[in-house]
């Protein structure tokens, strides 16, 4: 088991802990994401047809239509929102989604350093945020 | 950023629920985008009104607002949505028209007006310096273009929140620093009519990405021609405002438009084969002004438009009702005056149509996506003679 700690800014407060979903593509809400399975189904993204439910979703920032914040809320009420976001940088639509949703959200993350199923760690403290991440040792050969 | 003792008690939840998730976000967006303070707004202006564009994802939080009572403070309107007035019932399946109901009645509910428009400023024009939280970018960079009130380009969750606070964060297009010109853009086109300005628009957007442009040279013989300019460049480029007029004194970037590339722009907004005949001729993107329903008035001429063609004007019910002579001379044509909605934000391919012909370059280049439609681009002028051709 390796572990990495990263730091990050806080949009939304809350600790929590969970499997990672990783993507360098940003996230299209608005017709990119199914608010009734919580499926990606932007075609041609890397993460199509994977559910983000409960899952701690990695990405470098929202995209598209603002309406995407009330994807995030839907997904939420739904019971099918990811456990946290974590962003390179915050946008508009998904820091409303977060807030709106009440979900976890940290940007400034260098997110390259997680991969997809890598078990990750958030604790929040005012401002600032520690991300654990714990490899098992298999993964990084 | 700094939050007066009453804006922290909203953020703590005195005002309730609904209050304190608006505050929220304008203070999260204020502190992300370097505000220091809210300002107080003159209205605000809420896009995210169609079904079609929609779908069912605002309706829960819609939904939660008003079951926690929020309320509009300011003068607060709604941008198109997917159903217009009279031409549209029961044209679509029970549930849209169920659907698009319950979210105008839940803004309604908020007491934001369903002027359903994307021209609220031919309603109300803002004061000279308001500050406005308007989404809905054709509006927007008119405001700070044309009208030179002061506003961000929102977006739909950031304008229902500055309505329902009555402010905005005070950051980007509020402040003096940032509305100054980034690249002055020399013209040697000749622009003849609006469907230029719209090119001009789509290829600039394209150009710069993102800045304020300068446009040298730029003779506005009618703010209509504006409003196309406008409209175009915020579709292709992340841009909020432009200047014309005066010249601007500090020395900046520049960039030329030619002739050739104006006429390249404008020749491929037409994505179909020039031997296509338009099921649709749809003027009014963005809305009609009430000058363009007397042009419209006076071109048609009390003749009769071809049978096969569907010709659309749309525009706001206030001008509708201001323009009252014209448009009962245009509806004498055959011609349909449509409130509420666009052809752009409604289902075009359920009424079986394929080929939109348009003056709006924004139209023009969202309908091969947004419609699923085929585009002729071309003036006024030029639209109405092929809706007139027997």
């Amino acid at each position: 088991m390796s572990i990495i700690t990263l730091k990050g800014r806080v949009i939304v407060a809350g600790n929590c802990k969970g499997k990672a979903l990783v993507t360098d593509k940003p996230i299209t809400f608005l017709g990119g994401v199914n608010p009734k399975t919580g499926t990606l189904v932007e075609r041609g993204h890397d993460l199509y047809g994977q559910k983000i439910t409960d899952k701690i979703l990695c990405f470098p920032h929202g995209h598209g239509s603002t309406v995407g914040s009330y994807v995030i809320y839907a997904l939420k009420k739904h019971g099918l929102a990811p456990r946290a976001m974590i962003t390179e940088n915050a946008d508009t639509v998904v820091t409303v989604g977060a807030i709106i949703a009440e979900i976890p959200m940290l940007d400034q993350v260098d997110i390259k350093q997680i991969k997809t199923g890598d078990i990750v760690e958030i604790r929040t403290v005012d401002d600032s945020a520690l991300v654990k991440v714990l490899r098992e040792k298999s993964q990084c050969i | 950023m700094y939050l007066t003792r009453e804006e922290e008690r909203i953020l703590d939840g005195e005002r309730g629920w609904a209050e304190q998730i608006c505050m929220q976000i304008l203070a999260k967006l204020g502190d992300l985008f370097g505000a220091n303070q809210l300002i107080p707004i003159a209205s605000a202006h809420i896009s995210g009104v169609s079904y079609k564009t929609l779908g069912d994802a605002p309706i829960e939080f819609l939904k939660a607002l008003t079951e926690n009572n929020a309320k509009a403070k300011v003068n607060a309107t709604l941008n198109p949505s997917s159903i217009g007035q009279m031409l549209f019932q029961n044209k679509f399946p029970k549930k849209f028209h169920a659907r698009q109901k319950t979210i105008l009645e839940l803004f309604q509910k908020m007491h934001v007006k369903p002027v359903l428009t994307c021209t609220p400023y031919y309603i109300e024009k803002p004061a000279l310096n308001a500050h406005l939280a308007w989404a809905e970018s054709s509006a927007a960079i008119y405001a700070n273009s044309v009208l030179k009130a002061w506003t961000n380009r929102e977006g739909s969750p950031s304008a229902l929140a500055a309505a329902i606070i009555g402010k905005t964060p005070d950051y980007g297009f509020h402040q003096a620093e940032n509305r100054k010109a980034t690249t002055l853009v020399k013209i040697e086109a000749k622009l003849r009519s609006e469907a230029d300005y719209g090119a001009l628009g789509i290829l600039v957007g394209k150009k710069l990405q993102s800045g304020i442009p300068f446009f040298q040279g730029l003779k506005p013989l009618e703010n209509d021609c504006l409003k196309q300019l406008g409209a175009a460049l915020a579709s292709t480029g992340n841009i909020n405002m432009f200047h014309y007029g005066q010249m601007p004194k500090e020395e900046i970037e520049k960039m030329v438009i030619t002739q050739k590339e104006l006429e390249q722009t404008a020749k491929n907004l037409s994505t179909a084969g020039s031997e296509t005949k338009p099921d649709l001729v749809f003027i009014g993107c963005p809305h009609c002004s009430l000058n363009e329903i007397k042009q419209i008035a006076q071109i048609l001429n009390g003749q009769t438009i071809n049978d096969s063609i569907r010709l659309w004007i749309c525009t706001s019910r206030h001008i509708k009702q201001r323009a009252a002579p014209y448009i009962e001379a245009i509806q004498k044509t055959g011609a349909s005056i449509i409130t509420d909605t666009c052809a752009v934000v409604t289902w075009t391919h359920i009424l079986g149509i394929n080929t939109i012909m348009t003056n709006s370059a924004k139209t023009a280049y969202y309908a091969p996506t947004l419609n699923k439609a085929q585009t002729i681009f071309a003036p006024l002028e030029e639209c109405l003679k092929t809706a007139l051709q027997p």
